[in-house]
């Protein structure tokens, strides 16, 4: 039996970045479903004016969203810089342009459709199906962020936000298409990260590559050298 | 033609009155209070506008709403701030007379009327679905148009495009910004817009001589400048979180927050919260009904009315994007655990190498 080597592949900025973006994310979709579908009315009885702090209100709820897009929009912004400043943190750029990664593609589809099994076929840090994933989740966390500050901004449409993201809201028909293209496109995510989840333990059962424990500690543990280690370096 | 203050002595109205009539006008304008030596100035000295007004396809509805502004009364603007020449609705003359009138102050005040267009140009089956004078309301449009200052686009239909244009959009009605495109062209959305908000926008125009200032989307920015919501009465409910679920239910009884029962306000860009309607009287929600967001683009084909999401296509089934939605995420739950065991089975017996 050969020996499993540890490589360093996720810098501690890309970690940190991760989980803020995770729990950010959470926040988001839970307090966002809520402001969609207000399900549960937590003030009945109580003076609308006096409300405010003595209950679960749909005002603090619509705050939470808010200071929780704003931190997503912090770290996005983190993740775009150092993306630009250091190669490593550039792993969720799908290149299509080289022939490997259609042939790579080709065999992380089979290994999906259990043609292979997990054994078989190259090793790598990150395979293109996840990539154009992450690269299509990366588009989707850009849109609801332009979305959601086009909405939050048209408050005062002359304002700061509505300067920078107002053109948003008319260019997908509307204020309130753009609502449902925000509510739309949040499942979408919730969905990816089902998926995501799914496949991240599941790399880790079938290859032992240490996949959970790294976007912890930045190790992943391969046999070989992975095909895709060179461009960390 | 003679200045606005003549034509109020004409009409017999006292220098007093005259001047209350500036100051309240300056508000409804959205205009501060040191405008109104301005407003006066432009009342004593400026010539009145001659208005052509057009009607397309359209249910009339904007007419309905300007005859009864109450502040300024419609009457005042007709006979006092504008000289209304053409309305093939409220003239008393009709055929080939009104529309000899209509060329005669088309060439004399080439370059300097005002064209109000209420209704839309039809475009399909070369614009036969709407017929003025025997010609298709789209050339009764264009040829009208080309000695314009400024148009008008008067309510939703000549703004957006309105019902007639819903889905699936039988005639190929269009909006007027699609057919006149060299103009300037201030909307006034509404279906219909409120009275005052019509009598305010054209006296900005015969005031200042000048569109007023508009939004990215064409609308003057002193009447468009808000959502219903964020200057509605029933906003501390929304915040509170104390909606109507039903239309007879304690909560609607009590005037809660209408957003659960499909209320626009919250994407519907109006003056509905502030002016409301009928001289400040009510307005929709005030009267326990949601805003249907009328003044909107494609607002008929963002229904259903009564509830705040859209339906999502399922075959068979009414349905939104929460339901679309948790049923795709169970089922990826679901397809993950048995991918899962799928792939234990398939990697059995393999030994490690
Ligand atoms: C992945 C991130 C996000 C998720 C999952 C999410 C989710 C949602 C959902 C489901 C809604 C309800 C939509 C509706 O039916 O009207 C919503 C509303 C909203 N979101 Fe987000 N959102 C995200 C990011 C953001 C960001 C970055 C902002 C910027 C501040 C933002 C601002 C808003 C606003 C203004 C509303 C409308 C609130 C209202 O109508 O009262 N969202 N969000
Ligand atoms: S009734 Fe409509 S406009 Fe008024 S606060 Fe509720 S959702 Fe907003
Ligand atoms: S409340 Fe909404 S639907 Fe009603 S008139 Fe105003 S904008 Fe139109």
């Amino acid at each position: 039996m050969k020996e499993y080597k540890r490589f360093y592949i996720f810098s501690p900025s890309l970690r940190i970045w991760h989980w803020i973006n995770f729990l950010s994310i959470m926040v988001l979709f839970a307090t966002g479903i809520y402001i969609g579908n207000p399900f549960f009315i937590g003030s009945q009885g109580v003076e609308a004016a006096l409300v405010h702090g003595q209950s679960l209100t749909m005002g603090l709820i619509r705050e939470v969203h808010f200071i929780a897009g704003y931190i997503l929009l912090a770290s996005f912004i983190f993740r775009m810089l150092i993306a630009l400043i250091d190669g490593r943190d550039r792993l969720f750029i799908p290149k299509v342009w080289k022939s490997e990664f259609w042939s790579r593609l080709g065999e992380t589809l089979q290994e999906y459709a259990l043609v292979k099994d997990s054994s078989e076929g190259s090793l790598q840090i990150r395979n293109p199906l996840a990539r154009t994933a992450y690269f299509l989740v990366y588009i989707a966390i850009l849109f609801m962020i332009i979305t959601g500050f086009g909405m939050y901004g048209m408050s005062d449409p002359s304002g700061f936000w509505a300067s920078i993201f107002g053109w948003v809201v008319w260019s997908l028909g509307g204020e309130f298409p753009t609502h449902m293209w925000h509510h739309w496109v949040a499942w979408l995510i919730i969905l990816f990260a089902i998926v995501h989840v799914y496949l991240v333990i599941r790399e880790d059962f079938t290859k032992k590559t240490g996949e959970v424990s790294s976007m912890f500690n930045g190790y992943k543990f391969f046999k070989k050298e992975p095909a895709d280690l060179k461009e960390l370096k | 033609m003679e200045t606005f203050w003549e034509a109020f002595k004409r009409h017999g109205v006292s220098r007093r009155d005259f001047m209350k009539f500036a100051v309240t006008i300056t508000g409804m304008m959205g205009l501060a209070p040191t405008m109104v030596p301005k407003v006066v100035r432009a009342m004593e000295s400026k010539p009145r506008v001659p208005v052509i007004w057009i009607h397309g396809l359209e249910c009339t509805c904007c007419s309905e709403s300007f005859i009864r502004s109450a502040t300024p009364l419609a009457s005042d603007v007709v006979l006092s701030m504008i000289s209304l020449e053409y309305d093939d609705t409220l003239s008393a003359a009709a055929g080939d007379a009104v529309e000899e009138h209509r060329k005669k102050i088309m060439k004399d005040y080439w370059g300097n009327y005002i064209l109000a267009v209420e209704g839309n140009p039809p475009l399909g089956e070369e614009g036969m679905y709407c017929i003025i004078n025997g010609k298709p309301f789209v050339e009764h449009l264009k040829e009208s148009a080309e000695g314009a200052k400024a148009i008008i686009s008067w309510g939703s239909c000549a703004s957006w495009g309105c019902v007639q244009a819903a889905k699936p959009n039988p005639t190929t009605a269009v909006p007027v910004h699609k057919v006149i495109t060299d103009k300037p062209i201030i909307k006034v959305p509404g279906c219909p817009p409120i009275a005052e908000v019509m009598t305010g926008v054209i006296m900005y125009m015969v005031l200042f001589d000048r569109i007023p200032p508009l939004d990215s989307q064409g609308r003057p920015k002193m009447f468009y400048g808000n959502r219903i919501h964020d200057t509605c009465y029933r906003r501390a409910f929304f915040n509170a979180g104390q909606f109507v679920e039903r239309f007879d239910d304690e909560a609607a009884k009590k005037g809660w927050c209408l957003y659960k029962v499909g209320c626009r306000g919250p994407t519907t860009y109006n003056q509905c919260g502030s002016m409301r309607w009928y001289n400040g009287l009510s307005y929709p929600i005030q009267s326990g009904h949601g805003c249907i967001g009328c003044a909107e683009d494609n607002f008929w084909d963002n229904g259903p009315f009564y509830e705040r999401l859209t339906n999502i296509p399922v075959p068979k089934q009414e349905s939104n994007a929460d339901k679309v939605g948790a049923v795709a995420a169970a089922a990826a739950v679901g397809g993950a655990i048995v991918h899962g065991i799928a792939t234990k089975i398939r990697n059995s017996g393999k030994k490690e190498e």
